[in-house]
């Protein structure tokens, strides 16, 4: 079952052709790397799926439902979850108040809800998250003194805070060191089969290890796509590489 | 008797510091030019007042004004951000200064005078006090509740916020809702309290003052913006003795807090 | 429109205007390398035309004013710029502006302090027609100002200091990453900026040939509008846009007369501005 559809879509600006009429399905509890030498590319197309941005053509579908000029957050209300290249955590809030705001998004359709936040049924909840990533030993802590790689994961359980059908990570092992990112990469390979995931990423080695699906961009375009092997023996995909040191790391 | 007087001005900024500190502090919005739902709340209760209106009609209708011009900043601020929004918000109080000033209905460059109190001295007190302990109530209220987070999260990310689900332009706009409703509520019984309003009571200046109050006290919490508000709002009064200093002092004061002691008294170090 | 109404408009229009452009520059290059508004730069503005003053009520030379005003001006801005401005560089934005807003209030009343709430008088430069209504003041003070531009061009075009400002402008990381001693390009960014300011206001001071305490303040806040409607950073920008202003405003007096304050200008520019064009007049869309 397609739970993300993109077709067509296409993204300009200016003169530039940062997306050239791709389409794009993730199925349900699959784990999709889409792949490519160039960032911009590759970040367009998420974002135009985050609904970050707009398409200058094409059409965005959500579990069948088009969602192309819906913003980001109609979407994550609707199920589509995302993290960030940079991470973007509530500095001013613990790791488990993060996690509390995204959990009470039912209330946030209200005008102006006045419950308390950190409801018994809510914490848990958080916890069983925060547990889920392995920083549960972070939760009282406040995210500004938290390394990188918990708040990654911080990222990924706020995201999934949202029962979302499907989550976009953005780059999840940029900047991380070995070890935290095989704690992510653990952390993503167990929604295998419960939820769809697309990872964009540029650290390809790794990110195939976990991937059942992969799709490369070049140029906007794509260029290969399929199980992790066919693609990474790709010829295409390999010239498109060359060069670049990442095709080997 | 005098100190009555002074007490009433006082719990009226701090119920002007509560209300700035909903946009400022919680949501993280510049608002210079918070003076301007200050005099829009005044001018339209004291009309009404000097008409004989009953003192809570005249109150609503302040709040309500305010309210509706609070939402065409708010809409503004969805459009510009940090400093650009700053000097929007500058500009704002002058063209509502001007529109004071420009319109003969409510006096011109002579202003509103004669406003009744509208209610007994002891009634007025008991009135202000009562709506300075509601406002208390629903600051802290919004705060510690779901709305309170959602603002703090817009303000530390809008991206993030829009991502789990926040619609991050609902929220500015009722932040700014909220706290122009209150700062008109305020405007009323500062009309009542005075009698005669002038345009340029409540230009820039003032929500300069307002936002030192706030910065000085403390932003986000509760009493950092009440304490700037009696600190500051006092300030004119304790150092009435110093007459002749008191701006080089008030300027030094702003300058050496926010060298020294950025967070402000109250605040917390972020 | 005859000789002497063009000439007047003019002259007036461009002198004013120089004066806006020498005071805003500073403005908008320190918000380019600091994204800080520096609202004291009014204060440091009147600081420096008083030290003019006092020096020319002292030596009788006018180029000593301009001196001293200069000297004077860059040392409280070299103070500002330690003292106040790069500490607060990690904090909030709004702790830069009060505090900036402050020091603006102490400095205009410290001044009014020292020297009394009354005009001084600074007659350095007689108001001699020229050609038309052109006088000699004007002239000055454009020509002053457009030698102080070529200076600042030069700077900033062709030496390796501008293009230190450029770099940490356009991405303060990656310049210092670089090797861009930010801290210097800081205060030397801090250093023209209140030179030209001292300098504005002792050529201000002459112009009108009155020196007071709060001549600051109506600076402070069209300085505000003349950067955001350059763009704010945007060097030449902000020069145009405050040449306009100053032909703007004669225009406005000249037409206009006593149904519309000249100070007026200013303002409903900057609302247009915001809601139609924020990135300023002659930016390239950034947004």
């Amino acid at each position: 079952m397609t739970v993300l559809e993109g077709r067509g879509l296409t993204r300009r600006f200016g003169g530039l052709v940062a997306v050239d009429r791709v389409d794009i399905q993730v199925h349900q509890g699959e784990i999709l790397g889409l792949f490519g030498p160039n960032g911009a590319d590759k970040t367009t197309l998420f974002n135009l799926l985050a609904g970050a941005i707009l398409p200058s053509e094409g059409h965005v579908y959500l579990e069948g439902r088009e969602v192309t000029h819906l913003p980001a957050h109609r979407r994550a209300q609707l199920g589509l979850a995302r993290t960030f290249q940079i991470v973007q955590p509530f500095r001013s809030l613990t790791a488990l108040e993060n996690v509390l705001v995204a959990l009470a998004r039912d209330s946030y359709r209200r005008l102006l809800p006045l419950g308390k936040l950190g409801t018994p049924e809510r914490r848990a909840k958080a916890m069983a998250l925060l547990e889920q990533v392995g920083i549960a030993d972070f939760a009282n802590r406040n995210v500004s003194q938290v390394p990188l790689g918990v708040l990654k994961r911080l990222e990924v359980a706020r995201a999934l805070a949202l029962e979302p059908k499907v989550l976009l990570l953005d780059e999840p092992l940029a900047g991380l060191t070995f070890k935290e990112a095989e704690e992510v990469l653990a952390v993503v390979t167990a929604l295998r089969g419960r939820i769809a995931v697309v990872l964009v990423e540029h650290h390809v080695r790794l990110a195939l290890l976990v991937c059942d699906r992969a799709m490369v961009l070049d140029r906007g375009a794509v260029i290969a796509e399929g199980g992790p092997e066919a693609v990474r023996s790709d010829p295409r995909v390999i010239q498109v590489y060359l060069g670049e040191e990442d095709a080997t790391a | 008797m005098y100190v009555v007087t002074i007490f009433q001005l006082l719990l009226i900024y701090g119920l002007l510091t509560l209300s700035l500190n909903l946009v400022v502090g919680l949501a993280g919005q510049v608002n210079l030019g918070h003076a301007a739902f200050f005099g829009v709340g005044a001018y339209v209760g004291g009309t009404l007042l000097k008409a004989g209106s009953p003192f809570l009609l005249a109150l609503a209708a302040g709040g309500v004004a305010a309210t509706a011009l609070g939402l065409v900043l708010g809409a503004v601020s969805l459009r510009l951000r940090g400093d650009y929004l700053a000097i929007a918000t500058i500009a704002f109080n002058f063209a509502v200064v001007a529109a004071f000033l420009y319109t003969p209905y409510f006096g011109g460059a002579y202003g509103l005078s004669g406003i009744p109190r509208g209610m007994a001295p002891g009634t007025y007190l008991l009135a202000l006090l009562a709506t300075f302990a509601l406002a208390v109530f629903i600051h802290e209220r919004v705060r510690n509740s779901e709305s309170g987070y959602a603002f703090v999260a817009l303000r530390d990310s809008e991206a993030a916020a829009e991502a789990i689900g926040l619609s991050v332009a609902r929220f500015k706009l009722v932040a700014f809702a909220l706290s122009t409703a209150l700062a008109g509520v305020a405007g009323v019984f500062y009309a009542a309290y005075i009698g005669t309003l002038r345009p340029e009571d409540f230009g820039f200046p003032l929500s300069v003052t307002l936002m030192a109050m706030l910065v000085v006290g403390g932003i986000g919490g509760l009493w950092g913006p009440i304490l700037g508000a009696f600190l500051l709002g006092g300030f004119a009064q304790a150092f009435a003795f110093v007459h002749d200093y008191q701006a080089v002092l008030y300027g030094l004061l702003l300058a050496l807090v926010m060298r020294y002691r950025p967070q402000g008294i109250l605040g917390r170090t972020s | 429109m005859d000789l002497f109404t063009l000439t007047a408009l003019l002259g007036d229009g461009l002198a004013v205007g120089s004066i806006y452009a020498l005071t805003a520059l500073g403005l908008t290059l320190v918000y380019g390398l600091l994204r800080v508004l520096h609202v004291a730069h009014a204060g440091v503005y009147a600081v420096g035309a008083y030290a003019g003053w006092w020096a020319f009520r002292g030596t009788g030379s006018f180029v000593l004013a301009l001196g001293t005003s200069a000297v004077v001006a860059a040392l409280v801005g070299l103070f500002l710029e330690a003292w106040f401005y790069r500490p607060l560089q990690s904090r909030p934005p709004h702790v830069a502006l009060i505090g900036s807003i402050g020091l603006f209030l102490a400095v205009g009343d410290l001044l009014r302090i020292l020297f009394g709430p009354y005009q001084q008088s600074l007659p350095a430069l007689a108001p001699t027609p020229v050609v038309g209504m052109l006088t000699t003041p004007q002239l000055f003070v454009v020509a002053a100002t457009a030698v102080l531009l070529l200076g600042v061009y030069l700077l900033v075009e062709q030496t390796r200091l501008g293009l230190g400002w450029r770099a940490m402008a356009q991405d303060a990381q990656t310049a210092a990453a670089l090797e861009v001693d930010l801290p210097l390009m800081s205060r030397l960014a801090f250093l023209a900026a209140s030179l030209l300011a001292g300098l504005a206001g002792v050529l201000v001071g002459a112009y009108y040939n009155q020196v007071y305490p709060t001549m600051g303040a109506v600076l402070a806040y069209k300085g505000l509008a003349i950067v955001v409607l350059g763009g704010l950073g945007n060097l030449w920008g902000t020069v145009a846009a405050a040449l306009l202003l100053g032909l703007l405003e004669s225009l406005a007096v000249a037409y206009l007369g006593n149904r519309f304050p000249p100070e007026g200008v200013a303002f409903v520019a900057l609302i247009l501005v915001l809601l139609f064009r924020p990135q300023g007049l002659f930016s390239r869309a950034r947004r």
